[in-house]
């Protein structure tokens, strides 16, 4: 089959795509957003998206990582626990490609620890892994909580405690040394601290871009967020026009010093760290490692519009997905 | 010895040839009882590495709008094929063959893509644990197929490669018959020199290609192989020659002792011509004129190889003997091309080289025997010494020309 056919063979799809607009009801939208996938798909070079994409996992899988618990309004003397296991996992970061990882509850990165402004943070801490390990947050605490000094061995626990202060858009990952290691390896996630004064509703997602050097030669193969090479091409994230959009974005990509976070079609509010009120306008945003923020967007338009590294590298080797905004 | 201890032998034999199979017996039980372990013995010292799971690409072919790559598994263990890229990106794949692959077992990589014509790329085969094997084409240009027009092409390039200079070279016979013994001489113990750099040669590119080969089916035993088989097949050839000529144990000379030659050239040209043609396929080569024409010049004195031993011959040599002879040595760089541009395998591909090297050798020794018993001062005279040392400079200098 030549391209031209291909592309004729596509036509019919492609001219379902408006046709759908007009139908009503939840029904025609699914296949609408099928439709949408189909005409990618048979497009063979030009687009990666839907079942076209080598991508791991199936649908739902990153929903824990994604989704963070909502905020709560704040409470005077409300302690917030949560509970951290270090162990040895082999995590599938691309299609059929396994990655010896070491992790806080069996996923790279870890779970999304989320708490308001002056809630008593209590983490207890499990070492179930074959090193020696810690959690050092970044925020405001004291110094014998800092995750530098108190190292756990293996099959040995630790309670982390203090308040959680700044708000923000904080992270946590492993310091014991080498520390180029234990975080490429795995070892972070995602640390949301909420204002006293809640911000305002919105669709909330969390996104930790890393790097998973699988070949242990000091460069990273595959580039993700939240874990999962393509994950997004392939499962876009559903969002609606009428709604913000708030992503608490973090950078804990390991060997290359920055990467980015760029959406196309449309302009975002970025607060660098989340902690002032002070933000950006703008569609493309570069972190240092250890850097993150926030990204409020608010969509002009309906359809599919692409987000990815604008480091074109990290693009093609895995950091690219797609929100698929509806009415 | 007696009668009667021959006979004591003769009884007692059957009893020692089932004694034979004793140690075979006993390996069979010590192979089967230490595989039966596992890894207990060598777990004693300790536990064994990871393997390396990198693959072996066999061959990247490129048509418009796909590339395709033959990978395969040059471990002990399974490898299985999970991830592809082309030039630092993540691409979509079909596989023709298995995904997972057992110890020497391939598979081919079908890849959508829009490559650059001329521009070098990298394709890079991701094991399921991880590991990158990445290969380097320098200049993606179109994998020729088998067409009426490519192997014009290819049969071209090798007749104007091995045939066209032989027949030049053995146009020196009517000189060479004229010249003075000693003359003659040299212009043996320069065969002798051509024949010995082109086994020199061959053997380096043997040695070259199968340290290329996964080391479950390389080693250098496959090229001592392949020149020894040859070297005695030629022996053996030699010899048949030689008592038709009912010379019995004389060296061979005239026109057999040129056959001889031929063959040996022949060979070295097949090689020549696989070299050629899958380097071409695979875009690793530029194929110019200047490269056909240092070919040319360097394989004329292939020619006179040849024509020097018929010289020798008091008979004058027919037409027909001379075109045969061009044949056998030139039209095995035809076949060559053909080969390497269109089926060649890494593992022939050694042999093939292992053999020209081995021929070439057996030829210098049936040459140098020649030399020594008929040519006037024999091994040892200026004329053969300096008729020797000529016949490698010459190769060495027409191979700047390639």
């Amino acid at each position: 089959m030549t391209r031209k056919q291909l592309l004729v063979a596509a036509a019919p799809v492609a001219a379902a795509v408006p046709l759908g607009r007009y139908a009503v009801g939840a029904a025609a939208g699914v296949e609408r957003h099928a439709a949408h996938l189909r005409a990618g798909a048979s497009m063979g070079h030009a687009a990666m998206i839907g079942d076209a994409v080598p991508a791991p996992g199936g649908p739902n899988d990153l929903d824990a990582l994604l989704y963070p618990p909502p905020a709560l309004p704040y409470e005077p003397g409300r302690v917030r626990e949560y509970t951290l296991v270090a162990e040895d996992r082999d995590v599938e970061v691309a299609a059929g490609v396994t990655f010896p990882a070491w992790t806080y509850n069996g996923t790279v990165p870890g779970p999304v620890v989320r708490a308001t402004e002056d809630d008593l943070l209590r983490v207890h801490f499990v070492n179930a892994g074959s090193h020696p390990h810690t959690i050092h947050f970044h925020g405001i605490h004291p110094a014998k909580m800092d995750g530098v000094f108190e190292i756990v061995p293996p099959g040995e626990r630790f309670t982390y405690e203090f308040p959680a202060r700044p708000y923000g858009m904080q992270l946590y990952h492993c310091h014991a040394t080498p520390l180029k290691k234990h975080i490429h390896k795995g070892l972070y996630g995602a640390f949301l601290i909420d204002p006293k004064e809640p911000r305002k509703p919105a669709r909330e997602l969390v996104m930790v871009m890393n790097g998973f050097d699988t070949d242990g030669d000091g460069t990273n193969n595959f580039y993700t967020v939240n874990g999962k090479v393509f994950y997004y091409a392939k499962y876009p994230i559903e969002v609606r026009r009428s709604e913000t959009v708030r992503i608490y974005l973090a950078n804990l990509t390991e060997f290359d010093l920055v990467n980015s976070f760029h959406l196309h079609g449309e302009f975002f509010r970025y607060y660098p760290t989340g902690s002032t009120d002070r933000f950006e306008y703008t569609d493309t945003v570069m972190q240092c490692q250890g850097e993150r923020g926030i990204i409020e967007i608010d969509f002009h338009n309906t359809g599919l519009f692409m987000f990815h590294a604008h480091q074109s590298e990290f693009a093609e080797l895995g950091w690219m997905g797609f929100f698929d905004v509806t009415d | 010895m007696g009668a009667d201890a021959v006979a004591a032998g003769r009884e007692g034999s059957v009893r020692w040839r089932l004694w034979a199979l004793v140690p075979v017996v006993l390996l069979v039980g010590a192979v089967s009882l230490f595989v039966g372990t596992g890894s207990s013995v060598t777990g004693l010292i300790r536990e064994n590495p990871p393997e390396a799971d990198a693959f072996d690409v066999r061959r990247v072919t490129f048509e418009p709008g796909t590339i395709e790559v033959a990978v395969t598994n040059p471990q002990q263990g399974d490898l299985t094929i999970a991830t592809v890229t082309v030039d630092d990106a993540i691409v979509p794949f079909t596989l023709d063959g298995p995904q997972t692959l057992g110890r020497l077992r391939s598979s081919t990589i079908v890849v959508p893509y829009d490559w650059v014509n001329g521009e070098p790329i990298v394709v890079g085969v991701t094991s399921s644990t991880g590991i990158e094997t990445a290969h380097e084409i320098p200049a993606a240009v179109e994998t020729p197929g088998v067409s009426a027009r490519s192997v014009l092409g290819y049969g071209l390039i090798g007749f104007f490669v091995g045939v066209v200079p032989v027949a030049f070279g053995l146009l020196w016979l009517p000189s060479l018959r004229r010249s003075a013994p000693q003359w003659l001489a040299a212009f043996m113990a320069l065969t002798a020199g051509l024949l010995t750099f082109l086994a020199i040669e061959a053997l380096g590119e043997a040695l070259e290609r199968q340290a290329a080969l996964p080391s479950a089916i390389g080693g250098a035993g496959l090229v001592v192989l392949g020149v020894a088989a040859s070297y005695l097949a030629l022996t053996v050839l030699s010899q048949q020659l030689g008592t038709r000529e009912g010379g019995g144990a004389a060296p061979l000379g005239g026109l057999s002792l040129a056959t001889l030659v031929a063959i040996g050239i022949g060979l070295h040209n097949f090689g020549e011509g696989l070299a050629i043609g899958s380097s071409f396929a695979l875009g690793e080569l530029t194929l110019g004129a200047f490269f056909v024409v240092g070919f040319m010049i360097h394989n004329v004195t292939e020619g006179l190889g040849i024509a020097a031993p018929a010289a020798e011959q008091s008979r004058s040599v027919s037409l027909r003997r001379l075109a045969a002879l061009t044949l056998v040595a030139g039209a095995p760089a035809i076949l060559g091309t053909w080969v390497g541009g269109f089926v060649l395998n890494d593992l022939l591909g050694v042999l093939f080289f292992a053999a020209a090297a081995g021929a070439a050798l057996q030829v210098v020794t049936e040459v140098g025997r020649f030399v020594a018993r008929k040519a006037p001062g024999g091994l040892t005279s200026p004329y053969a010494l300096g008729g020797f040392l000529a016949g490698l400079a010459v190769m060495y200098a027409t191979g700047l020309l390639i």
